[in-house]
C-alpha cells in the first residue's frame, strides 16, 4: 500500500512528543490516583493542606503539559499527513484512477497510529521507571503517609490505547478529507494557486517571484514553521520558569522535556520545508543558480514567519504562566513572584537563532552536492 | 569544443548493476548540431546528463575547451552552467507554482535577458503567458520548457526529445525556430530524438545502442531550416 511502516517511523518526532507527554502525565496521574486512595488516612490540617496543594499541582501539570503536547502532536500529525498527500499526490492519483476507493487509500494512513503507540508505550514504561524517585521526592518531608506505587489499568488505556486509536482515526479522517478531490488534480499534482500574479508584479525578478510564490503555494508550511518556533520559544521559556515555580527535580524534568520537544519540532519543521522544496532547488541548480540564490529564493522567505512565531511564543508562555500563578495558584502559599524572565528570553532567542540559521546554513551548504 | 572520452556510467549496485554507458568517446565542435538516435533505453538521456555535468560518470571524462568537468569545484560548475548550458528535459520539469512568464524568466534572468517575451511568442504561447503549468497541455508545457532554455542564450543547448509531445506541424515550427536561432547565434546543439526527419537537419548523427555509440555519420546533404 501507499503508506508503509517505514513512513510511520519517519514520524519519530510524534513519537518523541507523545512519549514526553505520556511520561509526564502518567507520573502525575498515577501519583494523583494513589494520592486520592489515601485521602482517608490524612489526619491533621497541615497534611491536608499539603495534600490539596499536591493534588492541585498534579492536575495543573497534567492539563498544561498534557494539553500543550497533545495539541502540538495533533498539529504535527495533520501537517505531516497533508504534506505526505501533497508530495505523493501522483501515486495516490494513480491508485484512484485504477479504482481504489478513497477509504481504501485512507485506511493505509492509520499506520501513523503506530508512531503514536510507540511513543505512548515507551513514555508509559519510562514514567514507571522514574516513579519511585518521583514519589519519594514529592513526599520527602514526610507529611503524608507512606505511598506505594499502584498500577492503574485505566491510565494504561487512557494514555496508551486511546491515543493510538484516536490518532489513527484522525489520520484516516484527515486523509479522507484530503482525498476528496478530482483524480486528475491529484495526478497532475495541481497546486492550488490563489491570488494569481498581477500585472504590477511583473517587474519582479525570478528569484523574488520564486520566493513569494513558494510561500503562497505552501501556506501551511509557513504556518508550520511559525508554529514550531512558537513551540520552541514557549516550551523552553516555560519550562525554565516552571523550575522556579515548582520543585527542583520537576523543573529540571520540564526543562529537559521542553528542550527535547523544542528541538524536535524545529528540526521537523525545517527539514520539511527543505524536503518539500527539493525539486525546485534541483531545477534551479541545473540552470546554474548557485546555492545562495536557491537559499534566498526558497528558504529565506520562511524567516519572518519563524521569528514572528518565536515572539508570539514568548508572549503566550508569559500570559499562560501569569494566569496560572494569579488564578490557579492564588490561594497556595510559597509560590514565588512571577515576572517575565528577560535573561531567559534572550538566551532562548540566541539558541533559536543559532539552531534555525545553523540548520538553514548547513542545508545551504549541502545544496552544493546537487551538482 | 566538447571532448568526451571513454565515458562509463553504471546504475544500481552489485548483481543488479547495469552499464548504462559503455566506453563512449566523441568530439563535438563548437556550433555543431548533433542528433542522437537510438532505441528506448539505449542510454541517450544518460549520455546527455553526463556530458552536461548533471551526472558524474563512473569512468572517463568530459572536457569543454580543455576544461574538465570532473575537476571543477561546485562553484566553478555552477558558474559554468550559468554561463554555458541550457537543458530541455524529456519530462519538462517546469516549476509548478510559477506561471509561464516566470518560468521563462528563470532562464532569462541568468543572462540578464530582458527580451524574454519574444521566446514566448516564438513558441506560440503569448496569450497563455499568465497560465500555470498545470493549466497547460503537455505540448504547451514542452514549449514553455523550450522557451525557458532558449531565453538563457546558452552556448550549448541540450535537448532530450524536445518535440516528443508536439504534433507534426507544431513540432516542425518550434524546431525550425530553434534551428534558426542556432544558425543565427551559433550555439552548439545536442539533441536526442526518435524522429528521423529531424536528423536530416543535423550536422552529425550519433547512433547509440546498449550504452555504446554504434555509428557517427556526417550529414553531407544537410537540409537547412
Ligand atoms: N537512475 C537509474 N537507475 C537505474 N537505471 C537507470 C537509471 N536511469 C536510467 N537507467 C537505465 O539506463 C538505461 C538507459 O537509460 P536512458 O534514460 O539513458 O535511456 P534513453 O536512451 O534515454 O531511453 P528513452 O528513449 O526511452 O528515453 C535504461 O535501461 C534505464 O533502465
Ligand atoms: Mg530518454
Amino acid at each position: 500500500m501507499i503508506v508503509s511502516i517505514k513512513d510511520s517511523v519517519k514520524l519519530f518526532g510524534i513519537s518523541i512528543m507523545t512519549c514526553c507527554a505520556v511520561t509526564v502525565c502518567n507520573m502525575f496521574l498515577n501519583y494523583y490516583l494513589d494520592l486520592t486512595a489515601i485521602a482517608g488516612l490524612i489526619d491533621n490540617p497541615y497534611a491536608q493542606m499539603f495534600y490539596d496543594a499536591q493534588i492541585m499541582t498534579s492536575k495543573v501539570v497534567c492539563a498544561v503539559s498534557g494539553g500543550c503536547l497533545a495539541i502540538t502532536t495533533v498539529v504535527m500529525l495533520f501537517f505531516y499527513i497533508k504534506h505526505y498527500i501533497d508530495s505523493h499526490s501522483k501515486e495516490i492519483g494513480i491508485l484512484k484512477a485504477l479504482g481504489y476507493s478513497n477509504f481504501k487509500i485512507a485506511k493505509g494512513f492509520s499506520v501513523f497510529g503506530l508512531s503514536v503507540f510507540l511513543g505512548c508505550f515507551v513514555g508509559y514504561l519510562l514514567s514507571f521507571a522514574l516513579m519511585p524517585q518521583f514519589y519519594e521526592l514529592q513526599n520527602k518531608d514526610g507529611y503524608l503517609p507512606e505511598l506505594s506505587i499502584g498500577f492503574h489499568w485505566i491510565l494504561f488505556f487512557l494514555l496508551v490505547i486511546a491515543p493510538t486509536l484516536v490518532f489513527a482515526l484522525i489520520a484516516v479522517c484527515n486523509s479522507l478529507l484530503k482525498l476528496r478531490q478530482p483524480c486528475v488534480n491529484l495526478l497532475k499534482g495541481i497546486v492550488k494557486i490563489k491570488g494569481k500574479t498581477k500585472n504590477t508584479k511583473d517587474k519582479k525578478t525570478f528569484v523574488a517571484e520564486m520566493r513569494s510564490s513558494v510561500l503562497r503555494s505552501r501556506k501551511t508550511l509557513v504556518f508550520f514553521i511559525a508554529f514550531s518556533s512558537f513551540c520552541f520559544s514557549a516550551m523552553i521559556q516555560m519550562s525554565a520558569s516552571m523550575k522556579d515555580l515548582s520543585s527542583e527535580m520537576m523543573g529540571l524534568m520540564m526543562l529537559i522535556i521542553g528542550v527535547v520537544l523544542a528541538f524536535t519540532t524545529l528540526y521537523i519543521a525545517v527539514t520539511t520545508v527543505i524536503r518539500s522544496n527539493q525539486k525546485n532547488i534541483a531545477m534551479m541548480r541545473v540552470f546554474g543558480y548557485d546555492s545562495a540564490d536557491c537559499k534566498r529564493s526558497v528558504l529565506d522567505g520562511y524567516r519572518p514567519a519563524a521569528y514572528i512565531g518565536f515572539i508570539i511564543g514568548s508572549v503566550y508562555q508569559y500570559a499562560l504562566l501569569r494566569i496560572m500563578v494569579d488564578i490557579v495558584f492564588s490561594g497556595v502559599e510559597g509560590i514565588p513572584e512571577y515576572a517575565f524572565d528577560f535573561l531567559m528570553f534572550f538566551i532562548t532567542l540566541a539558541v533559536f537563532i543559532v539552531v534555525y540559521e545553523g540548520v538553514m546554513f548547513a542545508y545551504g551548504q549541502s545544496m552544493k552536492k546537487y551538482r | 569544443m566538447i571532448e568526451i572520452n571513454d565515458l562509463t556510467k553504471y546504475y544500481g549496485k552489485a548483481e543488479s548493476r547495469f552499464k548504462a554507458l559503455d566506453g563512449v568517446s566523441v568530439r563535438i565542435n563548437d556550433g555543431e548540431f548533433i542528433v542522437i538516435l537510438g532505441a528506448s533505453g539505449s542510454g541517450k538521456s544518460t549520455f546527455l546528463n553526463v556530458i552536461s555535468g548533471l551526472e558524474t560518470p563512473d569512468g572517463g571524462c568530459v572536457a569543454y575547451d580543455s576544461q574538465e568537468l570532473g575537476n571543477m569545484s561546485e562553484k566553478d560548475l555552477t558558474k559554468f552552467r550559468r554561463e554555458n548550458t541550457a537543458y530541455i528535459f524529456q519530462q519538462y520539469y517546469l516549476l509548478p507554482h510559477l506561471n509561464v512568464e516566470k518560468n521563462v524568466r528563470m532562464g532569462a534572468d541568468l543572462d540578464n535577458n530582458k527580451d524574454y517575451l519574444k521566446y514566448i511568442e516564438a513558441v506560440g504561447l503569448s496569450d497563455k503567458r499568465r497560465k500555470f503549468p498545470s493549466e497547460l497541455s503537455g505540448g504547451e508545457q514542452q514549449r514553455v520548457a523550450i522557451a525557458r532554455a532558449l531565453a538563457k542564450n546558452p552556448k550549448v543547448l541540450f535537448l532530450d526529445e524536445p518535440t516528443g509531445a508536439l504534433d507534426e506541424e507544431t513540432g516542425r515550427q518550434v524546431l525550425d525556430y530553434i534551428i534558426r536561432l542556432h544558425e543565427e547565434q551559433g550555439f552548439t546543439m545536442i539533441m536526442v530524438t526518435h524522429n528521423g526527419n529531424i536528423a536530416e537537419t543535423a550536422d552529425r548523427i550519433i547512433k547509440m545502442n546498449s550504452g555504446k555509440i554504434v555509428s557517427v555519420t556526417e550529414n553531407t546533404d544537410k537540409k537547412t531550416a
